[in-house]
């Protein structure tokens, strides 16, 4: 701890060695530390172990944390989350009167028709509730992940969890023992915690086990996997057999009042008094059906309280301290007060009885804190300590059921009368168990009244509510810690372009130049002159071995057992349904093996395809993925001939190396394989070459270009240009039901071959009428075509399609587009509206349909 | 604590049947990384492997993908719980493997405290950051 005071909404709070916020706060005279989440009700200190949810407080800007495990430090800035205009006197305590108006299941029967009116209801209701608002303007903290391995991890350092440890490591098992505290942090000096000390010095001196303190678990998953966090860390790990040694909550009574400020659980009112010296009030009312409850009875009294009554069983009477009452067999009937407790009523042999006080203790039994085993399918699982006790039946005599959501067992009641019988449906009905506490205090006492109220009609009366992680509330970046990266890939380039002054961004993983300068002169270069593109990002697989044919012919729908190497053809891949996954460009190599080049974005979905289909048809085929060994440069435009040439020794004319194909070159001195493609719509070499050589052939390029005017270009550019071209960008321009013939790619599938992926069903589409296809648009009244994109196609009142790119064609002066197409009943429409703008029906592609400039 | 070095390793890849590839799986800085596949890391001479390997599948490939690998070496009494805030793979005292690192499939040959994890290059980058950021307080 820091010395030193703390702020609570505008003033110094002082803090005492061993302090929590809340004791520190409770001793400056805060009793009310939240308003319940729905009803407003005032919440005081209840449990003390961080199991409820009343002294959740904001804690610099981060609201809901549990002030009763939080150890106060100095300059802390603490707030009460809820109430308007403050938790002490708080306006919103209206919603409190109207709880009769409310009745369980409010939400899911109001506001349902006009379906507006949910709408309207709900920012009022998000307002009025809530633990507070996040903070929006703090950066995202980054948690660390790591993983653990161990034989036994045992959850919960109590006795009985040290024992179990120790047990474990002398089989020669390697242990992992975790607690969501410091070890014997939260006992009171006495026998218990002398016991705890003694077994943690002999924990400590065993190698063999791993000691995690405040760390929290959240839960059980497969393997068996138990995640732990604290707030710098998450641990998931990995062990053999799971020791639960969490011990046991005590019990939550129902009665009328049972939520006041100044009920206590025994635990939290022994500790306020015997841990941080403060009393939890003047005149205190203790109720001890356990020997725990005997403890805190005596801690309460050492510590100076005042405890006029005791309700004991008769066994107990003579352990009562004799200025207190002793009230023999007593039944706690209710807690009375307006905002705080002011007094119980007492059933006392038949005769009824008020006694004034300003804080009641409750020790009448515990319940297991068995939720991890509770999670547990098959996983080898051991309860032991009190995580093994059955359970003690609370009382269930009204009041607030579950504190987290305001649920009251008169809810409950209706709630059955609903026809909500088993306890897990009455969770869901009434949102019960449901809350941050997930159950802790709630879960047992909802389980017996469901059992209490069971007849022949229900199937499974003893079921407890499902327990779900996170058992403890977690910080969203502590769950997403390890998952939540974004794994940035880098073509061998990154360093030039960002050298160059690119403006880079995303695009399908990769950090790619979006533009250099001006994205229009760089189109112009690759219409007028010439431009370079690091396509780098391109999959790029070697099929090799004896069966290579077979598997790029099972793998891809077009024929691709008479390309001659040296020569390369458009490929599609299909799904079994028939539908697109992904194109590529197969390159026929010397010995019957290919290079094929994938989309950027469909690389690694090839990769397994590849591989997948070769395993499953037997094949003898080696699948090697070069895409990150191997660097690519395009070079494209009317001048992309000469450029090469100029770095080239090796005949590049159309006659060595013609559309659609591919040669080894060395330009500048790097080995290169050069394949035509066509994607912008010019005269284009793809350079595929080793990827640290491209740093050099980028160079080169470059400077054997200056005369040309060579310009490099990025997205931007391609997007236009490939658009002219009506190129189908996979994933932009497509849905994943688009067939070949959606697509207009029908002349990359050979259906007369005997057999490829898809072709079954390709073959039952074509039995069905076209329904929907990706068309070309060309808009009349509309400047600028990006504002199109995604714009729904119109024919009349009817949506029939959707955009999917848009962009102003400076070739055509005009805004065109692609986007799919509904049939109407006279077949597709010619003519549609996007927005204003009239969207024409027509052929692609836009920019040289005869492919003259591609073919050079 | 362990020391962090980034390197570039040289890595040919053998594709052939799996008799083949046991061939040549025990030589000295292979990594096993399928049944059909073998990464030699280190200076080897790429005919002497294909000899081995093309006699028992005329249709293996022997290549050299060194560019396509980046590689990071843990070094030191922190490396194995450095690699562990890295990845849930269970190292072995000595020997190789393969599996996610940093959400990277990586090779990973171990030699007691040393820890050399070879990545893709085009996320090697971003590997080396993710140590650097997670293990900072491992790292010498």
């Amino acid at each position: 701890m820091t010395p030193g005071p703390f702020r609570f909404e505008g003033r110094e709070v002082q803090v005492l060695d061993g302090d929590t916020v809340a004791s520190a706060l409770f001793r400056a005279g805060v009793r009310t530390f939240s308003r319940s989440l729905k009803a407003h009700r005032r919440r005081g200190l209840y449990c003390g172990t961080g199991e409820c949810p009343n002294c959740s407080v904001t804690v610099d800007g981060i609201p809901g944390v549990r002030s009763c495990i939080t150890p106060a430090a100095a300059g802390m800035r603490v707030e009460r989350g809820r109430g308007w205009p403050s938790a002490d006197h708080d306006l919103l305590h209206v919603a409190d009167l109207a709880h009769p108006l409310m009745p369980v299941g409010f939400y899911l029967k109001t506001f349902i028709r006009p379906r507006f009116a949910w709408r309207m209801a709900e920012r009022v209701i998000r307002r009025g509730t809530g633990s507070g608002p996040l903070p929006l303007d703090t950066g995202t903290p980054r948690t660390v992940a790591r993983y653990a391995r161990c034989e036994t991890i045992v959850v919960g350092a109590g006795i009985a969890g040290l024992t179990a440890a120790l047990e474990a490591a002398e089989t020669g098992e390697r242990v992992l023992l975790c607690d969501e505290f410091a070890i014997g942090s939260r006992l009171a000096p006495g026998p218990t915690l002398d016991a705890v000390r003694a077994l943690e010095q002999r924990v400590r001196a065993t190698p063999a086990i791993e000691i995690l303190e405040r760390h929290a678990a959240l839960g059980l998953f497969d393997g068996p996997t138990v995640p732990l966090a604290d707030s710098a860390e998450l641990v998931q790990v990995r062990a053999d057999r799971v020791v639960v040694a969490t011990g046991a909550t005590e019990s939550h009574q129902l009665f009328p009042g049972n939520d006041l400020p100044g009920v206590w659980l025994g635990r939290a009112a022994s500790a306020m008094a015997a841990l941080h010296g403060v009393p939890v009030g003047r005149r205190v009312v203790v109720v001890a059906s356990t020997t725990e409850g005997l403890e805190h009875l005596r801690a309460l009294v050492a510590a100076g309280a005042r405890v006029v009554a005791a309700l004991v069983p008769a066994a107990f009477v003579d352990e009562v301290p004799h200025e207190t009452e002793a009230i023999v067999d007593g039944e706690l009937v209710e807690a009375r007060g307006h905002g705080r407790l002011r007094s119980v009523i007492v059933h006392e042999v038949g005769e009824r009885r008020r006694i004034a006080c300003d804080a009641l203790v409750l020790s009448t039994g515990l319940g297991p804190r068995d939720e991890l085993a509770r999670m547990a399918v098959n996983e080898p699982i051991r309860l032991v300590g009190d995580a093994a006790l059955v359970a003690d039946e609370p009382g269930l005599g009204g009041g607030y059921l579950c504190l987290c959501e305001d649920v009251t067992l008169h809810d409950a009641e209706q709630a059955r009368a609903e026809g909500f019988r088993s306890a897990e449906i009455l969770k869901r009905y009434t949102t019960a168990t449901m809350g941050p506490c997930k159950g802790a205090m709630c879960s047992l006492a909802l389980a017996c009244f469901a059992r209490g109220r069971a007849d022949a009609a229900d199937a499974r009366p003893d079921a407890r509510p499902t327990v779900r992680p996170p058992l403890r509330p977690v910080a969203l970046h502590a769950l997403a810690a390890s998952v939540h990266e974004v794994i940035e890939k880098r073509t061998g380039l990154h360093d030039t372009h960002v050298a160059a002054g690119a403006t880079l961004g995303w695009s399908s993983g990769w950090k790619r130049p979006i533009f250099y300068a001006d994205p229009t002169e760089e189109y112009h270069a690759v219409r007028e002159r010439v431009g370079l593109m690091d396509v780098g990002t391109l999959g790029r697989f070697l099929i090799a071995g004896r069966d290579a044919t077979t598997l790029a012919g099972a793998v891809f729908a077009g024929r691709v057992d008479d390309l001659a190497p040296g020569r390369s053809r458009y490929v599609l891949a299909l799904d079994e349904g028939g539908y697109v996954v992904d194109d590529g460009l197969l390159c026929a190599l010397e010995g019957g093996s290919y290079l094929l080049t994938s989309t950027s974005g469909g690389a690694e979905r090839m990769d397994a395809r590849l591989r997948e289909w070769a395993e499953r048809l037997g094949l003898h085929v080696h699948v090697l993925d070069r895409t990150s060994e191997l660097g690519a440069i395009l070079v494209a435009g009317p001048r992309a001939r000469d450029l090469v040439g100029a770095l080239t020794e090796d005949p590049i004319d159309a006659a060595s190396l013609p559309y659609p194909g591919h040669r080894e070159l060395t330009v500048a001195g790097v080995a290169c394989r050069a394949i035509r493609s066509g994607f912008v719509g010019e005269l284009a070499f793809e350079l595929h070459h080793p990827r640290s050589n491209g740093p050099r052939l980028w160079s080169s390029l470059q400077q054997a270009g200056r005369d040309m005017g060579v310009s490099p270009f990025g997205l931007e550019a391609l997007e236009l240009l490939r658009l002219e071209k009506g190129h189908v960008y996979l994933g932009q321009d497509t849905l994943p039901d688009d067939t070949p013939a959606k697509l207009g790619l029908a002349r990359a599938v050979d259906m007369t071959k005997p057999w490829f992926v898809g072709k079954a069903a390709l073959e039952r589409l074509a039995e069905l009428p076209l329904t929907r296809r990706l068309a070309g648009l060309l808009f009349e009244g509309a400047a600028d075509g990006a504002g199109l994109r995604g714009a729904p196609l119109t024919a009349g009142a009817a949506v029939v399609g959707r955009v999917t790119s848009a962009e102003r064609s400076p070739a055509l002066d005009r805004a065109i587009g692609l986007g799919w197409i509904r049939r109407g009943r006279d077949g597709f429409p010619n003519e549609l509206r996007a927005g204003d703008a009239v969207a024409r029906i027509v052929p692609t592609p836009f920019y040289d349909p005869e492919d003259t400039r591609v073919r050079g | 604590m362990a020391e962090l070095r980034t390197w570039a390793p040289t890595v040919t890849s053998v594709l052939a049947s799996a008799e083949a590839c046991d061939r040549v799986g025990d030589l000295p800085g292979a990594c096993r990384v399928s049944p059909g596949e073998v990464a030699l890391v280190g200076d080897v001479s790429e005919a002497a492997v294909a000899a081995v390997v093309v006699r028992l599948d005329p249709d293996a490939v022997v290549l050299d993908v060194s560019d396509g690998w980046g590689a990071h070496t843990l070094d030191g009494p922190g490396s194995r719980p450095a690699f562990a805030c890295l990845s849930e793979l269970e190292l072995p005292i000595e020997g190789s493997l393969v599996g996610e690192v940093a959400r990277v499939g990586a090779r990973i040959l171990v030699d007691r405290d040393r820890i050399d994890l070879l990545v893709p290059s085009m996320v090697s980058a971003h590997v080396r950051e993710r140590i650097e950021t997670d293990c900072a307080e491992l790292l010498r």
